[in-house]
Protein backbone atom coordinates (compact mmCIF):
# COMPACT_ATOMS: atom_id res chain seq x y z
CA UNK A 1 0.00 0.00 0.00
CA UNK A 2 1.36 3.24 -0.58
CA UNK A 3 0.55 6.79 0.24
CA UNK A 4 -1.02 7.72 -3.30
CA UNK A 5 -3.87 5.11 -2.70
CA UNK A 6 -5.03 6.15 -0.12
CA UNK A 7 -7.91 8.06 0.49
CA UNK A 8 -7.92 11.85 1.58
CA UNK A 9 -10.13 11.14 4.84
CA UNK A 10 -7.91 8.00 5.47
CA UNK A 11 -4.36 10.44 5.16
CA UNK A 12 -6.31 13.47 7.85
CA UNK A 13 -7.18 9.96 10.13
CA UNK A 14 -3.07 8.62 9.64
CA UNK A 15 -2.32 12.28 10.69
CA UNK A 16 -4.57 12.72 13.58
CA UNK A 17 -6.88 15.30 12.01
CA UNK A 18 -9.78 13.33 12.23
CA UNK A 19 -11.45 9.92 14.01
CA UNK A 20 -12.32 6.71 12.87
CA UNK A 21 -15.51 7.92 13.14
CA UNK A 22 -15.39 10.88 10.95
CA UNK A 23 -14.88 8.36 8.10
CA UNK A 24 -18.05 7.78 6.24
CA UNK A 25 -19.28 3.67 6.33
CA UNK A 26 -17.38 2.91 3.07
CA UNK A 27 -13.90 4.61 4.46
CA UNK A 28 -14.09 2.53 7.93
CA UNK A 29 -12.43 -0.59 6.88
CA UNK A 30 -9.58 1.07 4.89
CA UNK A 31 -9.15 3.33 8.07
CA UNK A 32 -8.75 0.55 10.58
CA UNK A 33 -6.52 -1.25 8.00
CA UNK A 34 -4.38 1.79 8.04
CA UNK A 35 -4.34 2.85 11.68
CA UNK A 36 -2.92 -1.26 12.16
CA UNK A 37 -0.34 -0.50 9.79
CA UNK A 38 0.43 2.86 11.41
CA UNK A 39 0.88 0.93 14.73
CA UNK A 40 3.28 -1.83 13.27
CA UNK A 41 5.89 1.02 12.84
CA UNK A 42 8.82 1.38 15.21
CA UNK A 43 8.53 4.53 16.80
CA UNK A 44 11.70 4.51 18.80
CA UNK A 45 13.41 8.01 18.49
CA UNK A 46 16.68 7.08 16.30
CA UNK A 47 19.72 9.64 16.35
CA UNK A 48 22.30 9.86 13.82
CA UNK A 49 25.37 8.86 16.58
CA UNK A 50 22.94 6.11 17.76
CA UNK A 51 22.98 4.96 13.93
CA UNK A 52 26.86 5.64 13.46
CA UNK A 53 26.95 3.56 17.03
CA UNK A 54 25.27 0.56 15.24
CA UNK A 55 27.22 0.18 12.17
CA UNK A 56 30.57 0.52 13.81
CA UNK A 57 29.24 -2.74 16.27
CA UNK A 58 28.06 -4.56 13.39
CA UNK A 59 32.01 -4.14 11.65
CA UNK A 60 33.15 -4.71 14.98
CA UNK A 61 31.36 -7.98 15.03
CA UNK A 62 32.58 -8.84 11.43
CA UNK A 63 36.29 -7.76 12.45
CA UNK A 64 35.99 -10.18 15.60
CA UNK A 65 34.48 -13.24 13.66
CA UNK A 66 37.90 -12.84 11.29
CA UNK A 67 40.34 -12.28 14.31
CA UNK A 68 40.61 -15.71 15.15
CA UNK A 69 41.01 -16.58 11.10
CA UNK A 70 43.82 -14.04 10.56
CA UNK A 71 45.62 -14.74 14.37
CA UNK A 72 46.47 -18.52 13.39
CA UNK A 73 48.17 -18.13 10.01
CA UNK A 74 49.77 -15.21 11.40
CA UNK A 75 50.75 -17.12 14.42
CA UNK A 76 52.05 -20.19 11.85
CA UNK A 77 54.33 -17.79 9.96
CA UNK A 78 55.53 -15.83 13.85
CA UNK A 79 56.78 -19.65 14.87
CA UNK A 80 57.91 -20.38 11.67
CA UNK A 81 60.24 -17.57 11.25
CA UNK A 82 61.15 -18.25 14.80
CA UNK A 83 62.65 -21.56 14.36
CA UNK A 84 64.39 -20.81 11.06
CA UNK A 85 66.16 -17.84 12.79
CA UNK A 86 67.23 -20.46 15.77
CA UNK A 87 68.41 -22.92 13.35
CA UNK A 88 70.16 -20.65 11.28
CA UNK A 89 71.98 -19.02 14.13
CA UNK A 90 74.74 -20.68 15.47
CA UNK A 91 75.13 -21.73 18.86
CA UNK A 92 76.59 -19.46 21.19
CA UNK A 93 80.29 -20.12 21.73
CA UNK A 94 79.48 -21.34 25.39
CA UNK A 95 82.37 -23.26 27.59
CA UNK A 96 85.47 -21.73 25.67
CA UNK A 97 87.92 -20.52 27.18
CA UNK A 98 90.79 -18.32 25.90
CA UNK A 99 94.69 -19.77 27.03
CA UNK A 100 98.05 -17.98 26.29
CA UNK A 101 100.53 -20.30 25.93
CA UNK A 102 104.11 -19.04 27.08
CA UNK A 103 107.62 -21.30 26.23
CA UNK A 104 111.14 -19.35 26.71
CA UNK A 105 113.67 -20.85 23.67
CA UNK A 106 116.18 -18.30 22.85
CA UNK A 107 117.89 -20.48 20.36
CA UNK A 108 114.92 -22.53 18.87
CA UNK A 109 113.97 -21.39 15.17
CA UNK A 110 110.26 -22.39 15.23
CA UNK A 111 107.99 -23.60 18.03
CA UNK A 112 104.51 -24.78 18.01
CA UNK A 113 101.84 -26.27 20.02
CA UNK A 114 100.76 -30.05 19.67
CA UNK A 115 98.02 -31.36 21.69
CA UNK A 116 94.51 -33.13 22.20
CA UNK A 117 93.11 -29.89 20.68
CA UNK A 118 94.53 -30.03 17.40
CA UNK A 119 94.97 -34.13 17.25
CA UNK A 120 98.76 -33.48 17.91
CA UNK A 121 99.67 -31.99 14.55
CA UNK A 122 103.25 -30.51 15.03
CA UNK A 123 102.07 -27.76 12.47
CA UNK A 124 98.92 -27.36 13.12
CA UNK A 125 99.66 -23.89 15.97
CA UNK A 126 102.90 -22.23 15.56
CA UNK A 127 103.96 -20.04 18.21
CA UNK A 128 105.20 -16.55 17.17
CA UNK A 129 108.84 -14.76 18.65
CA UNK A 130 108.36 -11.93 21.03
CA UNK A 131 110.75 -9.51 20.93
CA UNK A 132 114.48 -10.52 21.05
CA UNK A 133 114.03 -12.25 24.32
CA UNK A 134 113.75 -15.69 23.32
CA UNK A 135 109.61 -15.37 24.40
CA UNK A 136 107.33 -17.80 22.31
CA UNK A 137 103.46 -17.05 22.69
CA UNK A 138 100.38 -18.40 21.67
CA UNK A 139 96.64 -17.21 21.63
CA UNK A 140 94.49 -20.06 21.65
CA UNK A 141 90.97 -20.43 22.47
CA UNK A 142 89.92 -24.11 23.37
CA UNK A 143 86.79 -25.90 25.13
CA UNK A 144 86.32 -26.49 28.85
CA UNK A 145 87.36 -29.15 29.63
CA UNK A 146 91.05 -31.40 30.07
CA UNK A 147 93.91 -30.72 27.58
CA UNK A 148 97.12 -32.49 26.96
CA UNK A 149 100.04 -31.23 24.82
CA UNK A 150 103.96 -30.30 24.48
CA UNK A 151 105.73 -27.68 22.62
CA UNK A 152 108.01 -28.80 19.65
CA UNK A 153 110.46 -27.07 18.85
CA UNK A 154 112.38 -26.85 15.78
CA UNK A 155 109.84 -29.85 14.26
CA UNK A 156 111.83 -31.91 16.33
CA UNK A 157 111.88 -32.23 19.87
CA UNK A 158 109.16 -32.46 22.12
CA UNK A 159 109.43 -30.65 25.18
CA UNK A 160 106.44 -29.89 27.81
CA UNK A 161 105.50 -26.80 29.34
CA UNK A 162 107.81 -26.34 32.30
CA UNK A 163 105.15 -23.84 33.76
CA UNK A 164 101.63 -26.48 33.76
CA UNK A 165 101.52 -30.04 35.70
CA UNK A 166 102.70 -32.76 33.79
CA UNK A 167 101.86 -36.52 33.39
CA UNK A 168 103.54 -39.23 31.99
CA UNK A 169 102.88 -40.05 28.01
CA UNK A 170 103.14 -43.78 28.12
CA UNK A 171 106.03 -43.51 25.49
CA UNK A 172 108.96 -42.34 28.02
CA UNK A 173 108.26 -38.92 27.85
CA UNK A 174 105.96 -36.23 29.57
CA UNK A 175 102.75 -34.37 28.71
CA UNK A 176 101.43 -31.12 29.92
CA UNK A 177 98.18 -30.85 31.44
CA UNK A 178 95.29 -28.00 31.05
CA UNK A 179 92.28 -28.31 33.19
CA UNK A 180 89.84 -25.96 32.26
CA UNK B 1 65.10 -62.49 21.33
CA UNK B 2 69.22 -62.52 21.88
CA UNK B 3 69.02 -62.49 17.64
CA UNK B 4 67.31 -59.34 18.67
CA UNK B 5 69.48 -57.74 21.10
CA UNK B 6 72.53 -59.23 18.83
CA UNK B 7 71.78 -57.38 15.87
CA UNK B 8 71.69 -53.79 16.97
CA UNK B 9 74.72 -54.65 19.06
CA UNK B 10 76.62 -55.72 15.95
CA UNK B 11 75.41 -53.08 13.82
CA UNK B 12 76.74 -50.40 16.74
CA UNK B 13 80.30 -52.07 16.39
CA UNK B 14 80.24 -51.91 12.70
CA UNK B 15 79.60 -48.45 12.85
CA UNK B 16 81.70 -47.86 15.68
CA UNK B 17 84.43 -49.47 13.76
CA UNK B 18 84.22 -47.28 11.17
CA UNK B 19 84.33 -44.07 12.86
CA UNK B 20 87.48 -45.48 13.89
CA UNK B 21 88.96 -46.32 10.91
CA UNK B 22 87.72 -42.92 9.72
CA UNK B 23 89.40 -40.75 12.25
CA UNK B 24 92.52 -42.73 12.00
CA UNK B 25 93.08 -42.95 8.37
CA UNK B 26 96.50 -41.41 7.31
CA UNK B 27 97.31 -40.54 10.87
CA UNK B 28 98.66 -44.05 12.14
CA UNK B 29 99.90 -47.19 10.63
CA UNK B 30 97.50 -49.56 9.09
CA UNK B 31 98.70 -51.87 12.27
CA UNK B 32 97.78 -49.50 14.59
CA UNK B 33 94.49 -48.25 12.89
CA UNK B 34 93.52 -52.35 13.23
CA UNK B 35 94.80 -52.63 17.02
CA UNK B 36 92.77 -49.25 18.06
CA UNK B 37 89.63 -50.49 16.13
CA UNK B 38 90.11 -54.12 17.97
CA UNK B 39 90.00 -52.29 21.18
CA UNK B 40 87.65 -50.00 20.65
CA UNK B 41 85.28 -52.38 19.45
CA UNK B 42 85.41 -54.42 22.56
CA UNK B 43 85.32 -50.74 25.12
CA UNK B 44 82.51 -49.20 23.14
CA UNK B 45 80.91 -52.77 23.76
CA UNK B 46 81.71 -52.87 27.58
CA UNK B 47 80.09 -48.62 27.55
CA UNK B 48 83.69 -47.53 27.39
CA UNK B 49 84.78 -44.37 25.86
CA UNK B 50 86.80 -44.67 22.76
CA UNK B 51 88.58 -41.36 22.22
CA UNK B 52 91.31 -41.66 24.61
CA UNK B 53 92.36 -45.18 22.77
CA UNK B 54 92.25 -42.66 19.45
CA UNK B 55 93.88 -39.91 21.13
CA UNK B 56 96.90 -41.71 22.06
CA UNK B 57 97.38 -43.85 18.77
CA UNK B 58 97.93 -40.18 16.96
CA UNK B 59 99.69 -38.60 19.62
CA UNK B 60 102.03 -42.04 19.19
CA UNK B 61 102.35 -41.43 15.67
CA UNK B 62 102.91 -37.76 15.94
CA UNK B 63 106.03 -38.31 18.56
CA UNK B 64 107.45 -40.97 15.89
CA UNK B 65 107.05 -43.37 18.43
CA UNK B 66 107.85 -46.82 16.83
CA UNK B 67 104.42 -49.59 16.77
CA UNK B 68 105.01 -51.98 19.35
CA UNK B 69 105.42 -48.95 21.92
CA UNK B 70 102.32 -47.56 20.90
CA UNK B 71 100.28 -50.89 21.32
CA UNK B 72 101.62 -51.14 24.76
CA UNK B 73 100.41 -47.65 25.52
CA UNK B 74 97.09 -47.95 23.87
CA UNK B 75 96.60 -51.62 26.03
CA UNK B 76 97.71 -50.04 29.33
CA UNK B 77 94.81 -47.06 28.33
CA UNK B 78 92.19 -49.77 27.69
CA UNK B 79 93.17 -51.14 31.13
CA UNK B 80 92.66 -47.94 32.87
CA UNK B 81 89.54 -47.49 31.35
CA UNK B 82 88.22 -50.43 32.89
CA UNK B 83 89.62 -49.83 35.92
CA UNK B 84 88.33 -46.49 35.89
CA UNK B 85 84.73 -47.31 34.82
CA UNK B 86 84.71 -50.35 37.76
CA UNK B 87 85.82 -47.98 40.05
CA UNK B 88 83.07 -45.68 39.40
CA UNK B 89 80.83 -48.26 39.24
CA UNK B 90 81.64 -49.21 42.93
CA UNK B 91 81.20 -45.68 44.11
CA UNK B 92 77.29 -46.36 42.23
CA UNK B 93 78.08 -44.16 39.73
CA UNK B 94 76.29 -45.58 36.27
CA UNK B 95 78.35 -45.64 33.35
CA UNK B 96 79.50 -42.19 32.10
CA UNK B 97 81.87 -41.75 29.53
CA UNK B 98 83.02 -38.46 29.98
CA UNK B 99 83.50 -39.47 34.01
CA UNK B 100 85.16 -42.45 32.85
CA UNK B 101 87.53 -40.76 30.60
CA UNK B 102 88.41 -38.03 33.48
CA UNK B 103 89.00 -41.56 36.19
CA UNK B 104 91.03 -43.05 33.09
CA UNK B 105 93.09 -39.35 33.09
CA UNK B 106 93.37 -39.55 37.08
CA UNK B 107 94.68 -43.48 37.13
CA UNK B 108 97.41 -41.76 34.65
CA UNK B 109 98.36 -39.18 36.90
CA UNK B 110 99.32 -41.73 39.79
CA UNK B 111 95.64 -42.00 41.67
CA UNK B 112 94.32 -45.58 42.21
CA UNK B 113 90.82 -47.00 41.59
CA UNK B 114 90.01 -46.51 45.23
CA UNK B 115 90.71 -42.97 45.36
CA UNK B 116 87.91 -42.50 42.21
CA UNK B 117 85.86 -44.60 44.21
CA UNK B 118 86.26 -42.83 47.50
CA UNK B 119 85.54 -39.38 44.95
CA UNK B 120 82.34 -40.77 43.52
CA UNK B 121 81.04 -41.47 46.86
CA UNK B 122 80.83 -38.26 47.93
CA UNK B 123 78.00 -38.03 46.14
CA UNK B 124 78.61 -35.24 43.31
CA UNK B 125 76.22 -35.40 40.56
CA UNK B 126 78.07 -36.46 37.35
CA UNK B 127 79.11 -33.14 36.18
CA UNK B 128 80.53 -32.16 39.15
CA UNK B 129 82.05 -35.40 40.08
CA UNK B 130 83.98 -35.69 36.01
CA UNK B 131 85.58 -31.92 36.86
CA UNK B 132 86.48 -32.89 40.62
CA UNK B 133 88.17 -36.21 38.59
CA UNK B 134 90.24 -33.45 36.38
CA UNK B 135 91.23 -31.53 39.19
CA UNK B 136 92.75 -34.61 41.17
CA UNK B 137 94.08 -35.78 38.38
CA UNK B 138 96.06 -32.18 37.57
CA UNK B 139 97.04 -32.25 41.48
CA UNK B 140 98.32 -35.70 41.21
CA UNK B 141 100.33 -34.74 38.23
CA UNK B 142 101.66 -31.27 40.63
CA UNK B 143 102.94 -34.35 42.88
CA UNK B 144 100.26 -33.58 46.02
CA UNK B 145 100.26 -36.96 47.52
CA UNK B 146 96.83 -39.25 47.09
CA UNK B 147 95.91 -39.05 50.20
CA UNK B 148 95.96 -35.53 50.57
CA UNK B 149 94.55 -35.23 47.01
CA UNK B 150 91.12 -37.14 47.12
CA UNK B 151 91.11 -35.35 50.60
CA UNK B 152 91.19 -31.44 49.33
CA UNK B 153 88.68 -32.54 46.41
CA UNK B 154 86.03 -34.68 48.43
CA UNK B 155 85.72 -31.38 50.86
CA UNK B 156 84.93 -29.40 47.69
CA UNK B 157 82.58 -31.64 46.03
CA UNK B 158 81.27 -32.20 49.34
CA UNK B 159 80.74 -28.50 50.08
CA UNK B 160 78.91 -28.40 47.11
CA UNK B 161 81.57 -25.87 45.35
CA UNK B 162 81.01 -24.75 42.29
CA UNK B 163 83.05 -26.09 38.86
CA UNK B 164 84.64 -22.53 38.58
CA UNK B 165 86.30 -23.40 42.41
CA UNK B 166 86.94 -26.88 41.88
CA UNK B 167 88.67 -26.16 38.56
CA UNK B 168 91.31 -23.10 40.85
CA UNK B 169 92.25 -25.70 43.08
CA UNK B 170 95.64 -26.91 41.49
CA UNK B 171 96.35 -22.70 40.29
CA UNK B 172 96.23 -22.41 44.51
CA UNK B 173 98.32 -25.35 45.28
CA UNK B 174 100.70 -24.14 43.00
CA UNK B 175 100.72 -20.53 44.67
CA UNK B 176 101.19 -21.97 47.44
CA UNK B 177 104.21 -24.00 46.17
CA UNK B 178 105.69 -20.91 44.92
CA UNK B 179 106.06 -19.69 48.14
CA UNK B 180 107.98 -22.80 49.59
CA UNK B 181 104.89 -25.26 50.64
CA UNK B 182 104.86 -28.55 49.85
CA UNK B 183 102.35 -30.04 47.69
CA UNK B 184 100.94 -32.16 50.55
CA UNK B 185 101.29 -29.44 52.77
CA UNK B 186 99.20 -27.00 50.19
CA UNK B 187 96.44 -29.15 49.74
CA UNK B 188 95.95 -30.37 53.25
CA UNK B 189 95.75 -26.45 54.41
CA UNK B 190 93.42 -25.27 51.79
CA UNK B 191 91.29 -28.80 52.45
CA UNK B 192 91.43 -28.13 56.04
CA UNK B 193 90.16 -23.86 54.94
CA UNK B 194 87.65 -25.58 52.77
CA UNK B 195 85.99 -27.84 55.66
CA UNK B 196 86.01 -24.72 58.06
CA UNK B 197 84.01 -22.87 55.31
CA UNK B 198 82.20 -25.27 55.21
CA UNK B 199 80.61 -25.76 58.99
CA UNK B 200 81.16 -21.93 59.87
CA UNK B 201 80.28 -20.38 56.62
CA UNK B 202 81.98 -17.61 54.24
CA UNK B 203 84.21 -15.00 56.35
CA UNK B 204 82.55 -11.70 56.74
CA UNK B 205 82.63 -9.53 54.05
CA UNK B 206 83.47 -12.38 51.29
CA UNK B 207 80.01 -12.65 49.38
CA UNK B 208 81.37 -15.61 47.17
CA UNK B 209 82.40 -17.24 50.77
CA UNK B 210 85.91 -19.04 49.27
CA UNK B 211 89.08 -19.37 50.76
CA UNK B 212 91.43 -19.86 48.89
CA UNK B 213 93.86 -16.50 46.97
CA UNK B 214 93.09 -15.20 43.51
CA UNK B 215 94.52 -17.80 40.62
CA UNK B 216 97.90 -16.62 39.20
CA UNK B 217 97.62 -16.54 35.30
CA UNK B 218 98.48 -19.47 33.20
CA UNK B 219 100.92 -20.79 32.74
Amino acid sequence: MSERELHPLVKQLLDGEITLADLPAELRAEGEAALRLLAGVDRTPVSMPAVTWRVMTALERRRRRFVPWLLAPALAIAAALFIWLRVGTPAPAAGLVTVRFVLVAPDAKQVSLAGTFNQWDPQATPLVRTGATGLWTATLTLPAGQHQYAFVVDGARWVPDPGAPAVDDGFGRRNSVLTL
Amino acid sequence: MIALIALPLSLMSLQQGGSIAQRLTGRVSPEIASLVEELGTAASARGLPIDPLIQKAIEGSAKGVPAERVAAALRLVATQLDTAAAALRSGGVASDTIAITAGEFAITAGLSGNDITALARTGANAAALTVGLRVAGTLAALGVPPAEDIGLVSVALRSGEPASSLLLLPAHVQSEMARGVTPAQAAAGLARAAAAQARHGPPPGRGEGHPHPPAPPHP
